[in-house]
């Protein structure tokens, strides 16, 4: 028998018992639904995700921080106990104390001799600011964040810092400064900051340069160049016991080859650093969502699994019922693999219609809660689908739906291939 | 064309031993029509099914051509049922609900025929055994001579040189038999198949040419006893 002819007849034999493999196809439908919302989910985060951690961009950009005690001790969980450990004194004569995760700027100096091809390494200024003016206007607290250069935010309009005493605006700030936000570019700021001992407050007044587009740091955070930076900080932290101590820097690499960074990394971990490009602090978080998608995805296998038994059920009573017919079918010559193939089709025809409607419906549904969402609970996350639908995602569920329709099958088709046609025909 | 040699078949069930054709030795030319009687349970259907390919024997062989059933693969078995062989039953064995036109391709289907040589063949079977105009009918919806006669253009559709019947009157009226036993015998007077009838109709038996006279398990005799056959035996 032709594949087709196969196939044709696989799919007369499901609707001479329509109610039946409608039963059969809903269970599948629903295993197959909840399996697209699922992983579904699983996009629509990592879409999210996406549109807010690649809001800047830095390929030569290393992140650094000292190694934690504990991972210096590589325990593979971090609530045991901790030694402590007496303090070091580097080749420079730095003075390392192995228990704090501080940083002095004489060690951080003293790394930029010790790596090849390093630009530049700033460390992770801290700084606070008690309000943001533009042209005298309506005060807005605000924080301050530091981009060191490398480092690419994006924008919606104007520029990266070309200096120092620059500063680049979130979105929402700049609106209730300009709506047309074209027009703050080239405008001076004025932040105000407490300093010294006195927490006396200067203000001082800074160039916006640009206005940065939104993602998860840049909605409330505004940034300023690595030199306004370093001089905000001084003055902040002048009288501070922990001046000049940082728990985290960056490093600038003159290039931005894999082979470089890869060099970097590992001799900065020599040294009991961990150097994380922004690739790999994607990756973790893109692991992350990877493994609730999984969890989640899970559950919807289970309910396939539990529509599968149905199909083994369908299938195991339409050999029964047509125990006659196959008797005939072999009786006329249809070869066993034929007999196994028309009814393992049968058993995919299944799965393949309920996944088709689970898809279907997956993605009518997760589309009317997407607009139901945003204009709702999710108003606040712009940009933010909970459902998310690829295309090759929907088209694996497809695969692997039929895939476990076809497994289903094999049992009660193998069944159906060995029958004996007397036997058969004889069968009441 | 179809010979036996020491043909035995024993079945077994619960651990009893029947046996139901103790060493049959029969030989069917080309073109014969021949009946297979005895008493039910004198082993005619099973006899039926082992000259049909259908099952297998526990002892002895059989042959169709000059090859021996055993020595085939089951490939090959199941394209000489396909090909060689059509079947009439007594239960009809046709499928309701699809049309008598899909029940009568059946077996060119499962020989992988293109749907453009089904059509010209199916309908010139169904002519023949006059139910040209009844084509897309559903064969549940036809009375009971009718599914026979579909059933015998089912047989034929293929072209084949064997036909078995098993009791293909056992379920009719007697009238409606004459016309399924008139049609059968048709085939083997004008299109030269070799028609093979199990029955215990005497009047059918008596139709054909050559009457195979079981009784328990063993051949009673052969009536009208072909001269040519003995000849066969003694060389």
């Amino acid at each position: 028998m032709r594949l087709w002819d196969l196939a044709r007849t696989a799919n007369r034999n499901l609707l001479r018992a329509k109610l039946r493999t409608f039963l059969t196809v809903m269970a599948i439908f629903v295993g197959a639904f909840t399996l697209c919302m699922t992983n579904g989910i699983g996009d629509g985060l990592r879409n999210y995700v996406e549109l807010q951690v690649k809001t800047f961009e830095g390929d030569r950009i290393l992140f650094v921080r000292k190694k934690f005690p504990q991972e210096m001790e590589e325990q593979i969980n971090n609530t045991g106990p901790v030694e402590y450990k007496e303090t070091s004194v580097d080749e420079r004569g730095n003075e390392i104390d192995p228990n704090s995760v501080m940083v002095s700027l004489e060690q951080i100096k003293g790394l930029e001799s010790d790596l090849p091809e390093v630009r530049s390494i700033t460390p992770a200024f801290r700084m606070s600011a008690e309000y943001i003016t533009v042209g005298g206007g309506k005060k807005y607290t605000v924080g301050l964040g530091m981009l060191s250069e490398g480092l690419v935010q994006k924008l919606e309009v104007g520029e990266m810092f070309d200096g120092s005493n620059q500063i680049i605006l979130p979105i929402h700030l700049a609106r209730a400064f300009d709506e047309n936000v074209q027009n703050l570019v080239g405008q001076d700021a004025t932040i105000a900051y407490r300093a010294g001992q006195e927490r006396d407050l200067k203000t001082r007044d800074l160039k916006v340069v640009g206005v940065a587009t939104k993602g998860m740091i840049s909605n409330t955070n505004a940034f300023v160049d690595a030199d306004t930076a370093r001089s905000i900080y001084d003055e902040q932290n002048a009288e501070s016991p922990n001046y000049n101590n940082f728990q985290n820097f960056t490093v600038q690499l003159e290039r931005a080859d894999d082979e470089l960074v890869g060099s970097t990394k590992e001799k900065l971990e020599e040294k009991g650093f961990v150097a994380m490009g922004i690739e790999d602090i994607e990756k973790r978080t893109y692991d992350a969502i990877g493994i609730l998608q999984v969890g989640l995805n899970l559950f919807a296998l289970v309910a396939l699994l539990a529509a599968s038994f149905g199909i083994i059920n369908t299938l195991v009573i339409a050999v029964m019922e047509r125990t006659k017919e196959i008797g005939l079918q072999k009786a006329l010559g249809m070869g066993r693999f034929r007999v196994f193939l028309l009814f393992a089709l049968e058993s995919v025809l299944i799965g393949f219609w309920g996944a088709m409607l689970g898809i279907v419906s997956a993605v009518g549904v997760g589309t009317a809660a997407n607009a139901f969402l945003s204009s709702t609970y999710l108003e606040s996350f712009e940009g933010f689908s909970l459902f998310a639908f690829k295309p090759l995602a929907l088209g694996v569920v497809l695969l692997l739906v039929c895939v476990i329709a076809f497994l289903a099958g094999v049992m009660p088709a193998i069944r159906a291939s060995r029958l004996n046609p007397i036997e058969a025909l004889r069968y009441e | 064309m179809l010979e036996t040699q020491g043909l035995c078949r024993t079945f077994t069930s619960d651990a009893i031993d029947y046996e139901v054709l103790k060493g049959i030795e029969i030989t069917i030319k080309k073109g014969e029509s021949v009946a297979i009687v005895g008493k039910s349970g004198s082993g005619k259907s099973t006899l039926m099914h082992l000259l049909a390919c259908l099952d297998e024997p526990t002892s002895g062989s059989v042959s169709f051509e000059g090859r021996d059933y055993s020595r085939m693969s089951e490939k090959q078995r199941d394209r000489l049922r396909n090909e060689k062989f059509g079947f009439v039953f007594q239960q009809f064995f046709l499928n309701g609900r699809e049309t008598v036109y899909e029940n009568v391709v059946l077996p060119m289907r499962i020989r992988g025929a293109s749907e453009k040589d089904l059509k010209p063949r199916a309908l010139e079977a169904l002519e023949s055994v006059g139910l040209g105009d009844k084509s897309e009918k559903r064969a549940k919806d036809l009375s009971g001579g009718e599914k026979q006669r579909v059933c015998i253009a089912r047989a034929i559709v293929g072209d084949p040189d064997v036909v078995f019947a098993d009791e293909p009157t056992g379920n009719l009226d007697s009238k409606t038999s004459r016309t399924i036993e008139d049609l059968l015998l048709d085939l083997n007077r004008e299109n030269g198949i070799t028609v093979v009838i199990v029955t215990h109709d005497e009047d059918l038996a008596r139709k054909c040419g050559r009457t195979i006279d079981l009784k328990d398990g063993r051949v009673r005799g052969v009536e009208p006893v072909p001269a040519e056959l003995f000849a066969g035996r003694e060389q």
